[in-house]
């Protein structure tokens, strides 16, 4: 393995002055977000160095629990997320979600870490967090669109909804439509990224690693891997959280119950 | 066959319908009628599960409305708007939407069926072949009735459902639900429905103010909407 190039704090301080020049522009044409620029980078810095110390700490005891503990953690962050970011009330649908995202998550980042990459031992801190935190960073996004839109779609067509049930449709057969649109809203960035993979972006985690040291060959097969676990969770968690919602989101009579919205 | 026992329906700052009683047997053809924003549509609702009361009881053939016995209601029952919504692109999709649930699927009409019902309803056979999104109001509506007829709904729940009929559409229509088999729970303040009508229900401010079979609310009918 090569030796890594360490970024000295000094060259790291020369980065962030590098911030001028899009300060100097939004200053320029009147974009007034060079504040939040500014506290936005601040808390970046803060979080990662803390991170990193953090990591470092997990990384040195590298316990089973404190390993699983900390990708449950991850999951109840995210879902906590998702839920706010979806427009949903977090006291009706927080544990269907908590439910729907384990479920998404934790069988396909079990099977990458233990089937695929194979780690001594298989909750190595190095392999399970990181990945996990892929893995669930993506689902995030892809979960606030999908709730987002298929209840925004079923409150938006209450009258066609109706008429479904009552043309006889179950709650399942009432929802299918705003689902199929929901599932496809949050699969298809997902779709596309994956396509567009090495043409337009070089992935972070495949960069990363060749910055790291690992040959570029070894670098691609992991982001291959990582994107197909991550496509997996993605359809996965978006369909399973549509799901298990629901139980918490319809009245007895089958109609959206207008509580769930926090706007 | 439907009772309502003292049903109201309140919003966190509206009572939208207020102690309302009433009864409708099989075949009854009966219409509500009022002023806008009375509680007409949401008695409606009501009727198909689409609204839940807040206090009172629907009774559906003797057995109150809950989650267990609205699944039969719904089967017997078609609602259909003032402005139906059809739920698909093409005319024939939107019409055989209903059999692709489960409920109905033994219930698929034939292609000789379909046409009848079509051609009763003074609807062309080609029009299956066209997009929702270029037929006319009126012809929506009766495709919206078509499918409750392929269904072999027998209570019909209609809102306003003569409103964008042309004369002859109307008639057409108007001759279907003469059936005596058929029960219509309608809102209508069409003078040649409220004809067919043999129950009225006067609802004012969310409650059913005066309810007979006496034809001089038709006449009331009218007035309210200066006919």
């Amino acid at each position: 393995m090569m030796q890594v190039m360490d970024i000295s704090w000094a060259a790291l301080a020369g980065v962030f002055g590098m911030l001028t020049v899009p300060a100097i522009i939004m200053l320029w044409a009147g974009v007034p977000l060079v504040r939040q620029m500014i506290l936005a980078a601040g808390r970046m810095t803060v979080q990662l160095v803390l991170v990193a110390l953090y990591l470092e700490f997990i990384f040195r005891l590298n316990n089973f629990w404190i390993n699983s503990s900390w990708v449950l953690v991850m999951i109840v962050i995210a879902n906590l997320n998702i839920t706010r970011s979806a427009g949903l009330k977090l006291r009706r649908l927080f544990p269907y979600l908590l439910a729907g995202l384990a479920a998404g998550t934790l069988p396909v980042v079990g099977f990458f870490v233990c089937i695929a990459v194979r780690p001594e031992p298989f909750y190595d801190a190095r392999y399970l967090i990181p990945i996990s935190g892929m893995v669930l960073g993506n689902c995030l996004r892809a979960n606030v669109i999908a709730l987002e839109r298929f209840y925004s779609a079923i409150r938006a067509n209450a009258k066609e909804f109706i008429t479904y049930l009552s043309l006889g449709a179950t709650l399942q057969e009432a929802c299918q439509p705003y689902m199929r649109q929901a599932l496809q809203a949050a699969i298809a960035p997902t779709i596309s990224t994956m396509a567009t993979m090495g043409l337009v972006s070089l992935p972070g985690m495949m960069t990363g690693q060749i910055l790291g040291g690992s040959s570029p060959m070894t670098a691609i097969k992991y982001q291959i891997a990582v994107m197909l676990a991550i496509f997996c969770a993605t359809v996965i968690t978006a369909f399973v959280n549509i799901h298990f919602s629901q139980r918490a989101a319809f009245t007895p009579y089958n109609l959206l119950n207008p509580e769930i919205f926090s706007r | 066959m439907i009772r309502f026992e003292n049903i109201s329906l309140r919003t966190q700052d509206h009572l939208i319908l207020d102690s309302i009683s009433l009864e409708i047997t099989r075949g009854n053809k009966a219409v509500f009628f009022g002023p806008s924003g009375s509680g007409k549509t949401t008695i409606l609702m009501c009727l198909i599960g689409g609204a839940v009361p807040t206090a009172g009881t629907v009774l559906f053939d003797g057995e109150p409305l809950t989650a267990r016995t609205l699944p039969h209601l719904r089967k017997t029952m078609a609602f259909i708007g003032q402005e139906p919504v059809l739920g698909a692109t093409g005319v024939r999709e939107a019409l055989m939407l209903p059999f692709s649930f489960r409920a109905n699927r033994a219930r698929t009409p034939s292609e000789e069926q379909i046409r009848h019902v079509l051609k009763s309803l003074l609807l062309p056979p080609d029009i299956l072949e066209k997009q929702t999104s270029v037929i006319s109001g009126g012809e929506k509506q009766r495709l919206a009735l078509a499918r409750a007829l392929l269904l072999e709904k027998t209570v019909f729940v209609l809102d306003e459902v003569t409103s964008a009929l042309d004369p002859r559409s109307r008639r057409a229509v108007l001759t279907l639900f003469r059936q005596p088999d058929l029960t219509l729970i309608s809102v209508s303040h069409d003078p040649e429905w409220l004809a067919l009508c043999t129950r009225f229900f006067k609802v004012e401010k969310g409650r059913v103010t005066t309810q007979n079979t006496a034809p001089v609310f038709q006449e009331e009918a009218h007035e309210k909407e200066g006919i």
